[in-house]
């Protein structure tokens, strides 16, 4: 027995499963943890108990935070690598599972079958609030009715505004380069555009992974 | 556009690379974006997590021979299930869970795969000795502590303290009850506290 005789009282008796030498210290480090996954303190009496208790906790902290830089330190020590990984990964992924509905376009010739896919509109719907100074589009939803030809059609895009930029004034821009876009590119019957500011970004740094 | 530019001047994007706006876009924009189709955010949430995960593969695995092939599988998965993660801003652990799973499947054909062998004993990938008298000590030894772990001590711990994945969600993924994985990160816990000992 290489730890200290005092027995956490709070711990669960697990002697009886484990009959191992090194019990109380394992139940002791149990207990820390216990607290440490909760995102407690330890109560002051049970650090107070024994020294080796405080040295315990020390060490699993230091453990537990120890391991998540790990792998930070294994990604900054990585040397650099061509980029032939990322262009696998985006050989592999395909956006026709992303069309979304198909919407007609009107063509004089009545045997023409003309349509452009949802997926295609909501990258103009994005290109068209990026090119706003200081914006980025994030999730953008076509309300109504698309495959019907006339049908009112909501546009709902949230955005990301560059710190410093008035929200106010920046979301009409958006609202105004959708609605430009829309109209020059597709036959859809607008009758809305919301834009739902939700994130503020800054530039960011070199440093991803903190 | 009309719009005064009093921030920071956009800059020019040469034709066929990433516009550097989106390089600087949080997480939820890149994953709704992603979700709805666009390849180029996509690409940014690749090289912003995927060396994350790739780390974390090859000290799931104790090796490198297929951390990329966990990485790559794990990209392809996340873009078809992009559309179902309601949080976009939670996207960087819902990719290391997603990469768990994939280590852990190839964990499995390992075993099934080489019943006779040791198939986890081998440590984590060694440096050049120039390399390891330069790296910070407390990194070296903690890579050699978790070494002297089992296999499955080591990925219970990885996927507990790095996945942040509950007792229940590893129980699921290694296939052992959840009373057994506490079992075992507390065998882990008090080696790896043991070996703290010999540090001060």
């Amino acid at each position: 027995m290489t730890s200290s005789d005092d027995t956490p009282d709070r711990s669960v008796d697990r002697s009886g499963s484990e009959p191992e030498v090194t019990n109380d210290s394992g139940d002791l480090i149990e207990v820390l943890n216990d607290y440490l996954d909760r995102g407690e303190d330890p109560p002051r009496e049970l650090l107070d108990g024994s020294p080796d208790h405080q040295l315990t906790l020390d060490a699993l902290v230091r453990f537990r935070r120890l391991t998540r830089e790990l792998l930070a330190d294994d990604v900054a020590a990585e040397p650099a690598r061509d980029d032939g990984w990322v262009a696998t990964i985006l050989a592999n992924i395909h956006s026709e599972s992303r069309a979304g509905r198909s919407i007609p376009l009107a063509h004089p010739s009545s045997i023409a079958d003309l349509s452009i896919s949802e997926g295609a509109v909501r990258g103009l719907v994005r290109a068209a609030g990026d090119a706003v100074s200081g914006t980025l589009i994030g999730a953008c939803r076509l309300e109504g009715d698309v495959t019907e030809p006339g049908s009112p059609i909501t546009v709902a895009v949230e955005a990301s505004v560059f710190w410093g930029e008035r929200i106010r004034a920046t979301a009409d821009h958006i609202r105004t380069a959708i609605e430009s876009a829309l109209l020059l590119h597709t036959e859809l019957n607008i009758v809305a555009v919301d834009v739902t500011v939700t994130d503020v970004h800054l530039r960011r740094t070199g440093q991803e992974n903190s | 556009m009309s719009l005064s530019d009093r921030s920071v001047p956009r800059p020019l994007d040469p034709p066929g690379s990433l516009p550097r706006s989106l390089d600087n876009a949080p997480d939820g924009i890149l994953a709704s974006r992603a979700a709805d189709g666009d390849p180029r955010a996509f690409e940014v949430l690749v090289r912003r997590h995927g060396p994350l995960m790739r780390a974390y593969a090859t000290r799931m695995m104790g090796g490198t021979s297929e951390s990329d092939d966990i990485v790559q599988e794990s990209f392809i998965v996340a873009w078809e299930q992009l559309p179902t993660l309601k949080d976009g801003n939670s996207v960087r652990a819902w990719l290391m869970r997603i990469a768990s799973r994939k280590a852990i499947d190839r964990i499995r054909l390992r075993k099934n795969d080489e019943p006779l062998h040791d198939w986890d004993a081998e440590a984590p990938t060694s440096q050049s000795p120039a390399h390891r008298v330069e790296v910070a000590s407390q990194r070296e030894r903690l890579t050699q502590a978790l070494a002297g772990l089992t296999p499955t001590q080591r990925q219970s711990w990885l996927l507990r303290e790095v996945g942040g994945h509950s007792y229940e969600e590893i129980g699921e993924q290694l296939s052992i009850p959840p009373s057994t994985v506490r079992g075992l990160l507390a065998r882990a816990r008090r080696k790896l506290v043991e070996e703290m000992e010999g540090w001060r």
